[in-house]
């Protein structure tokens, strides 16, 4: 476990350079390059880069239409919601800690504007009110969490419950499909270029993740927090301001993907969104995130994100669908789950003396 | 042939009256176009059926294309759906036929396939707001669905009637919401006056949770002599729950059921009368309707009317139960007792 820790934890943040090879004489420099990249190909990254060249091959092989614009950005805003969504998830993950109400949050987003909009309030203010009842069921399980002191996995579990509860609530067993043509045409029609607003709010959202996970001090605060829960107390770190602020944000990003999802199908109903946390947490551990925390990186995620998506889209262009889609994906997270593992039991077992 | 002349004739009359006129159109064989044939989910026995019958009529109409059945599971699918549609419009195929299970929420979907040429027509449950689809093939009328409905509960319940309540399958499949309020609509009559509508249930299609749905209603309502399930899963799930609980005496069902999956019910008096129309009939017209628009042979227009093999003759009509929409409709029903089921089972 420690051994797996260490290990992972210390490539996430800083992985090796390959460009710096570059820079030594024109012989060991081929010699090092392919040193870092054989390092790289053996990281999880890199195992999930290599899988990733492979499905895009193997798509563009068999699918002539997959390298399409058109279909490119077809396969993002097909699951924008939960990309979007994974992005936080990933802080919480690393962090140590887990967020299951992100989809019901969804829901409730998604009904609680259809529902508001019907008594007839203005679409803006809808939509500001609903990332308000983000903000404010996240900050909710924040309290529970940091103030009370109960474990994430009882708490967003219960909310998952509670979400989906008042969404269901809100619409009952109907459809609310009364917004404005503006509204659905952010969600349908692309904004800039072949692009639309949610795969832009994606992007925006990826390369903030990024540079905060990566170069802020939150970022360095998110893992130490993951990786021992005390040293980080002990360091002055203000540990239930950085669980609160991820809680917040959580609560925030899945109302926000909510409304974008209400936008892209222009009719909300209460079990819009539901199970959806299952692949978002995929997605996350698929990435290289450690469940326990402190180990992992965005760029896994992105890389997951990618592997997902690709390979969910490869599969319908060849017209498999269904439980063998589901099942394929099921095969790549246990896969997942297992391969480091494996590794660092054989590093336990083989090299005993690395352990600290 | 004299009589199919006549039904030929009489249905051209018919046209005549609807609207602008049109000569019948007798499928042109052998035109490529590669269709999609999408059920609400898969591992329904119903919509394999559809599909025989979809391909019954591919090979009798010589289309060198291809006819794709894909379909969703049953947890996903609402966005199955989306998926498929969309990936179908990627793909370049020129019809999708679907069984909609997702409501209005596959318009965006409907309409993206549509303006890059697709035929889109809908079949056994249509798009609410008919946005993005060109026809709708209706197995049955939708209103007489509820009239069934209510004279089958009033055959079994009697004249004094009694109180029933509604097993439904998923909360916005647009077929079942058209046949549970066609039925309360029918209920207004005065000889079901003694039929009382408790309550509307989900089970979403799936057999475990209508099971569990029809348990809950017999505990809720005391008082309830019958369940009505216009599904053929949930009129199956009730039957067996009502069997498993021995009060089959006590409480009846009936509803919309494949008599091959029912044969046992109506024999053990569970079940005493059901209805319901050829799948495979709905898959072969269907098939007709999409490919005749697909190559050009037919727009998909009010007052068309064409010829679909062993099926005969059919008109696009305005669809009567929504505002908007086009539909073919297939009919009739077929009612099953005690004296009927076995034949029709095997």
């Amino acid at each position: 476990m420690n051994a797996r820790m260490d290990e992972r934890g210390s490539r996430s943040p800083n992985p090796p350079d390959p460009m710096e090879s570059s820079r030594a004489g024109p012989a060991p420099a081929a010699a090092r390059l392919a040193a870092a990249l054989g390092a790289r190909v053996r990281s999880w990254e890199g195992f999930l880069a290599v899988l990733l060249l492979c499905i895009i091959a193997m798509n563009a092989l068999t699918s002539p239409s997959f390298l399409t614009a058109e279909n490119q950005v077809n396969l993002f805003a097909l699951s924008i919601e939960k990309v979007i969504v994974a992005l936080i998830m990933t802080f919480v993950i690393l962090n140590a800690e887990i967020d299951l109400s992100v989809a019901s949050m969804m829901g409730l987003s998604a009904c609680a504007l259809g529902w508001l909009v019907q008594q007839g309030v203005p679409m803006p203010v809808a939509i500001l009110a609903c990332l308000f009842i983000g903000m404010l069921g996240g900050a909710f399980n924040g309290f529970w969490i940091t103030v009370v002191g109960l474990p994430s996995l009882v708490v967003t579990l219960a909310m998952l419950i509670g979400f989906r509860g008042l969404a269901r609530v809100l619409v009952e067993d109907r459809s609310i499909k009364e917004f404005p043509a503006w509204f659905e045409a952010l969600g349908q029609q692309p904004l800039v270029g072949p692009f639309p607003l949610s795969l832009i709010i994606f992007f925006a959202l990826l390369v903030l993740a990024v540079v905060v996970l990566r170069y802020s001090g939150f970022g360095r605060q998110v893992y130490v927090i993951g990786i021992n829960l005390e040293v980080a107390r002990y360091s002055g770190i203000n540990v239930a301001r950085v669980k609160m602020l991820l809680f917040t944000t959580s609560g925030f990003l899945s109302a926000l993907a909510g409304i974008l999802f209400a936008a892209r199908l222009g009719t909300v109903r209460g079990d819009m969104g539901l199970g959806f946390e299952l692949d978002i947490i995929t997605i996350v551990l698929l990435g290289g995130v450690s469940i326990f925390g402190g180990a992992g990186s965005v760029y896994g995620v992105i890389l997951s994100i990618l592997i997902v998506l690709y390979l969910r889209n490869g599969m319908s262009l060849s017209n498999i669908t269904g439980h063998l889609q589901t099942g394929v994906i099921g095969v790549l997270l246990i896969l997942s789950a297992m391969i480091p593992n494996v590794r660092s039991f054989l590093a336990h077992v083989v090299r005993p003396g690395r352990l600290r | 042939m004299k009589f199919n002349k006549l039904l030929t004739l009489s249905a051209v009359v018919a046209a005549l009256g609807a609207g602008p006129a049109h000569a019948e159109v007798m499928a042109e064989k052998g035109k490529k176009a590669n269709l999609v044939l999408v059920p609400k989910f898969i591992g329904i026995l119903v919509f394999d059926q559809a599909h025989d019958g979809a391909r019954e009529a591919h090979e009798e109409l010589g289309n060198p294309g291809t006819l794709e059945f894909i379909g969703p599971t049953p947890e996903n699918s609402v966005a199955g759906q989306i998926e498929i549609v969309t990936t179908a419009t990627t793909q370049g195929q020129d019809g999708v036929m679907l069984s909609n299970n997702s409501g209005d929420q596959i318009v965006p979907a409907a309409k993206a396939a549509r303006e890059k040429g697709l035929t889109l027509v809908t079949w056994d449950s249509q798009i609410p707001s008919a946005e993005g689809e060109q026809v709708f093939v209706a197995q049955v009328d939708f209103d007489q669905t509820g009239v069934v409905m209510a004279d089958m509960a009033l055959s079994i319940l009697g004249e004094e009637g009694g109180d029933f309540a509604i097993l439904s399958a998923t909360p916005d499949a647009a077929n079942q919401n058209s046949w549970n309020a066609a039925m309360q609509n029918a209920l207004q009559e005065e000889k079901y006056a003694g039929l009382n509508l408790v309550d509307i249930v989900y089970g979403d299609d799936q057999s475990e949770k209508s099971y569990n749905q029809a348990l809950a209603l017999i505990d809720k309502y005391p008082n309830m002599k019958l369940i009505m399930a216009p599904t053929t899963v949930g009129i199956v799930s009730a039957s067996k729950a009502l069997q498993d609980e021995d009060l089959c005496d006590q409480i009846k069902v009936s509803g919309l059921g494949l008599p091959a999956e029912m044969v046992s019910y109506t024999l053990n008096g569970c079940a005493p009368e059901f209805a319901l129309w050829s799948f495979v009939d709905l898959g072969y017209l269907t098939y007709y309707v999409t490919y005749l628009i697909a190559t050009g042979q037919i727009e998909g227009v009010e007052g068309e009317t064409f010829n679909a093999g062993r099926m005969g003759t059919y008109t696009i009509h305005k669809d009567p139960t929504r505002e908007n929409g086009l539909r073919v409709l297939m009919g009739p029903f077929s009612v099953y007792n005690k004296d009927n089921v076995e034949a029709d089972a095997s």
